[in-house]
């Protein structure tokens, strides 16, 4: 049988032809139907706030709409890169990208929303470095594990310089404050670090030091503390400390089973703060309802363990960095899903966290579209050797 | 350990950072699952209670038409502009703008905030036009809302104002009819549940708690034709006398329904501050005065009743005073042995004095009674005045002989009015009215109609050449009517300079359709006497009226007209 007549066959029997996809187009699928559903979210949850900051009812989804232009653009060049040269420039990149985080934090450049100085203003958008910075610290952190294979396993040095990096960065962050932001990367290091072999002994020993430091960075801020007793109770003030969230919660219970319709939910028109940025999550259980909801819960998990697949088969080929790049990736954004979406269902505290590939916001759209690229160009390597034993 | 050296990837670990991983989004589906299952109907509890709210539909007020359908009060949709205090607070910056264009004060808009910060609710301007509720609304302050309102608007304004009254600003009865029929026009307002957004706004109505019941629509009694008529003429002779007021009241004598009433001084119930004070009150309904000589035809009628007195009767008025007691009643001249009919056209107080001494007291008060005088006419009015009729066992000789010509009882225009209904339809006294009436009816015979048409006839005689109210006289149409001038009683007395002038009246004789009584309160003119003040204003009133219902005239040969009191006028029945 010749590879053009099993092609034919499989197509007979309504499967892909498993010689055609050069790249995971079920991880492609995934990620593009999240980002769709975000768009469609983002349109109906800012109509209300749009016509009333704007007046023009689809501000915010024509812009969302160019974000994932930009974003696609991004995956696409992305995409086209070997993996070497991530690898070979990650370094520059990371060094580049605190260079940028550090900007931020001087007055005059970086620009204060909400108390937090997260942005760069850019004249057409504002950058969010945090947001960029989290991958470039993947691509950094990857290629470290593998320069440092050896030193990681058996010495405190090999452990202790990833996590000092880390602090620098996390330090920056919380100086802005971004305290979600810190959040993900420390615990995504740490994720990576794990995976990469770090003795077990050590890796809980600091695993508990970190812990440690993020309560006590937590206890530092007061307005930390009320968030994080706002969350356990939101109903014992839930107009003052618990109101987002008690919104948020109202939000999903009217949901129900398949929500109030698409544009039919009422907590966005002014009763849920921040409804397209980070409780774009909320706003879906009201107007998709608990199907909306899971469906969004199973395509992320279904990421991850993509993601994890990719690395897993990485690692059998020979490939750690694009192993490690994989974890990475799966655990950074899973980790950012899992909490953003915590903090709407009211079991994580409330963060300034956005929802990957969904939520509002330029920055956070074009650094989980390279996250995703990369992603498929480990996988697209993969293939490549695949093809050619 | 499974760590091979060639693969960086150690199983084991995979697998616990994917299980947890997963784990997480688990327990996110679980816990989604959990919200909708288990606590939905909490959930949705709450946030009912933050955007479901029950509003008000409110029920357009009912019109109130004259008999002929001509509008006197309608309600006509506005806009009120109303802000939540808190949302409203914080868009301080706005508030310039929307003083200029709400045409208030920043003064103002700062006190209805601060006043009501704990509210929800807060009135900025009632009932403004739609052009200044439209650009308000393009404003699109935070916090500012418009509200659908009724606003009352009375086409005939001032004219027929005091029977028509006026609503409040929210829409409640306050004067007059509009109070009087308040529970009819009202309706039933009625409620829907909406969802509202945060700022305040209607997004979604959900269902109709109660529906709207509409007020029902009314005719007034009043002929519009003959209210603008009486108010005209009303308003020139208060001039042209230079009086402090009056009233003319207008009946239909057979179903006592009001067709026309007016008073001065008036006011515009358009105007919000016009609508203050002594002027809106109806006089015609809630003030009293003493009738006066106008009472006479009444005295005259009890000397009938009683038997003592015949049409052809005489008195001797001689000297043209009478002592009783220390009391002294005196005519204008000694007018003689006169006759009852020139009791009545002279307006002899002595003549009415010796009918009242020799007529039981009983008697006389029997009929002052039975013509409704002491008792409010029922009509419904608001305010109306029940008058003073004392009870006959406390008469003394000084008293039955003041009531005889109109001192001792007090009376409404309205009431005295009624009682000249009963002389025009023959002893039957009508149930006084402002609704249109269906048909004639509910009228109660208080004395028996040979009398009444006696004391008619001599009451033409009132306007015949030597009496005194000749110049109340209506071309073409026999009139009944009777002069009074009174003086007003003040503390301590009587003043000496301050009159009443009154003249009441029917036409057309033969068969009366219209009762009109004209008041001229302290007319400062040289002329004060009914016969000078009122009986013009009566004629003119009269006149108009009996020509715009069309009635035929009754006397088309004025200079062949020779009517002798003691023949009765030609029967006829009630009209």
């Amino acid at each position: 049988m010749s590879e053009v007549q099993a092609v034919r066959l499989e197509q007979l029997r309504g499967r892909a032809p498993a010689a055609a996809p050069w790249l995971d187009t079920w991880l492609l699928g995934a990620a593009l139907l999240l980002m769709a559903l975000g768009l469609l979210m983002v349109a109906s949850s800012s109509v209300a706030l749009a016509e009333r900051q704007t007046g023009m009812p689809l501000y915010f989804f024509y812009r969302q709409l160019a974000y994932v232009a930009v974003g696609l653009t991004v995956g696409a060049v992305a995409l086209a890169v070997p993996l070497k040269v991530w690898r070979q420039t990650s370094g520059f990149l990371l060094l580049g990208g605190i260079a940028v985080l550090g900007l931020v934090l001087i007055p005059g450049i970086g620009r204060e929303v909400n108390g937090s100085m997260r942005w760069i203003d850019l004249g057409l958008f504002n950058l969010q470095p945090s947001e960029i910075v989290k991958v470039l610290m993947w691509l950094y952190v990857a290629g470290y594990l593998v320069r440092r294979s050896d030193e990681l396993r058996v010495a405190l040095s090999g452990f202790l310089k990833p996590m000092v990096l880390t602090v620098v960065i996390a330090v920056l962050l919380l100086l802005e404050p971004d305290y979600g932001a810190a959040a993900v990367l420390f615990t995504t290091v740490l994720g990576m670090l794990f995976l990469g072999g770090v003795p077990l002994s050590r890796f809980l020993v600091w695993l508990f030091v970190a812990a440690g430091l993020l309560v006590g960075g937590a206890l530092y801020a007061p307005y930390r503390i009320q968030r994080l007793t706002a969350f356990l109770d939101p109903w014992s003030d839930p107009f003052n400390s618990g109101f987002q969230l008690t919104q948020a919660l109202i939000a999903v219970g009217r949901g129900e089973w398949l929500g109030v319709g698409l544009g039919g939910g009422v907590q966005k028109l002014f009763y849920l703060p921040e409804a397209h940025t980070d409780f774009l999550f909320a706003v879906m259980g009201e107007e998709l309802g608990l199907a909306g909801m899971l469906l969004v819960i199973v395509l992320f998990g279904f990421m991850v363990w993509r993601a994890f697949a990719i690395a897993a088969r990485a690692g059998a080929r020979g490939e750690p960095y694009g192993a490690y790049l994989a974890y990475g990736i799966g655990l950074g954004v899973g980790l950012q899903a899992v909490i953003n979406i915590g903090v709407n269902l009211g079991v994580l505290p409330t963060k300034g966290l956005t929802l990957p590939l969904m939520s509002y916001g330029g920055s956070s759209m074009v650094a989980n579209c390279l996250a995703i690229a990369l992603l498929l160009r480990v996988d697209l390597e993969l293939r490549r050797q695949e093809r050619q034993p | 350990m499974t760590d091979t050296p060639d693969s960086p990837v150690i199983p084991w670990r995979h697998h616990v950072a994917l299980t947890v991983l997963l784990g997480c989004a688990l327990l996110m589906a679980a816990r989604a699952t959990d919200l909708t299952m288990n606590h939905r109907e909490f959930l949705q509890q709450e946030g009912d209670a933050r955007m479901l709210r029950v509003m008000e539909i409110p029920a357009s007020r009912g019109t109130l038409r004259d008999r002929h359908g001509a509008l006197l009060a309608v309600s006509t949709p506005v806009k009120s502009v109303w802000a939540q205090p808190a949302e409203l607070a914080a868009a301080r910056d706005r508030w310039p703008e929307l003083g200029r264009e709400l045409g208030v004060t920043l003064e103002h808009i700062r006190d209805r905030v601060a006043g009501a910060r704990e509210r929800e609710f807060v009135y900025l301007r009632r009932h403004v036009e739609p052009g200044v509720a439209a650009r308000v609304a393009a404003l699109e302050i935070p916090g500012v809302a418009m509200e659908r309102e009724y606003r009352r608007f009375y086409p005939a304004g001032e004219v027929a104002a005091h029977v028509v009254g006026f609503t409040d600003v929210d829409g409640v009865g306050r004067e007059g009819m509009e109070l009087a029929l308040d529970e009819r026009l009202q309706g039933r307002a009625g409620s829907k549940r909406v969802i509202r957004d945060r700022l305040g706004r209607t997004v979604e109505n959900v269902e109709s708690v109660r529906v709207p019941v509409p007020g029902e629509d009314v005719h007034l009694s009043i002929d519009l034709r003959i209210q603008y008529l009486a108010y005209r003429a009303l308003k020139a002779a208060k001039q042209r006398y230079r009086a402090a007021g009056g009233s003319v009241v207008v009946l239909d004598v057979t179903s006592g329904e009001v067709l026309a009433m007016v008073n001065q001084p008036f006011y515009n119930p358009n105007k919000g501050s016009d609508r203050v004070g002594a002027r809106v009150r109806n006089r015609a309904v809630t003030d009293l005065f003493e009738p006066g000589s106008t009472i006479k035809p009444f005295t005259v009628l009890a000397g009938l009743i009683s038997g003592e007195f015949k049409p052809r009767s005489t008195i001797d008025t001689s000297p043209g005073l009478l002592r009783v007691g220390r009391y002294t009643v005196r005519d204008h001249r000694d007018y003689g042995v006169i006759d009852l009919q020139t009791v009545m056209a002279k307006s002899s107080n002595v003549g009415a004095s010796r009918i009242a001494l020799t007529v039981a007291p009983e008697t006389l008060w029997r009929v002052y009674d039975g013509l409704g005088f002491g008792l409010s006419s029922a009509s419904g009015f608001p305010g109306e005045a029940d008058g003073i009729l004392t009870d006959y066992m406390r008469w003394g000789d000084i008293h039955r002989v003041t009531l005889s010509y109109g001192y001792g009882l007090s009376v409404s225009a309205l009431q005295l009015a009624r009682a000249y209904a009963v002389l025009g339809a023959d002893g039957v006294l009508p149930p006084v009215t402002f609704e249109r009436s269906a048909g004639d009816g509910g009228g109660r015979q208080v004395v028996d109609g040979r009398y009444v048409r006696q004391v008619r006839a001599m009451m033409e005689s009132v306007l015949d050449e030597g009496g005194t109210g000749g110049r109340g006289r209506v071309p073409g149409y026999r009139v009944a009517g009777k002069t009074g001038t009174v003086k007003k009683s003040v503390v301590g007395g009587y003043a000496e300079d301050r009159y009443m002038a009154l003249f009441a009246g029917m036409a057309p004789a033969s068969a009366p359709r219209i009762v009109v009584l004209a008041v001229m309160d302290e007319p400062r003119s040289e002329d004060y006497y009914g016969g000078q003040v009122a009986a013009p204003l009566f004629a003119k009133v009269m006149g108009g009226a009996l020509r715009t219902l069309g009635v035929a005239p009754d006397d088309l040969a004025p200079a062949s007209r020779q009517f002798i009191a003691n023949l009765e006028p030609p029967a006829h029945g009630a009209p």
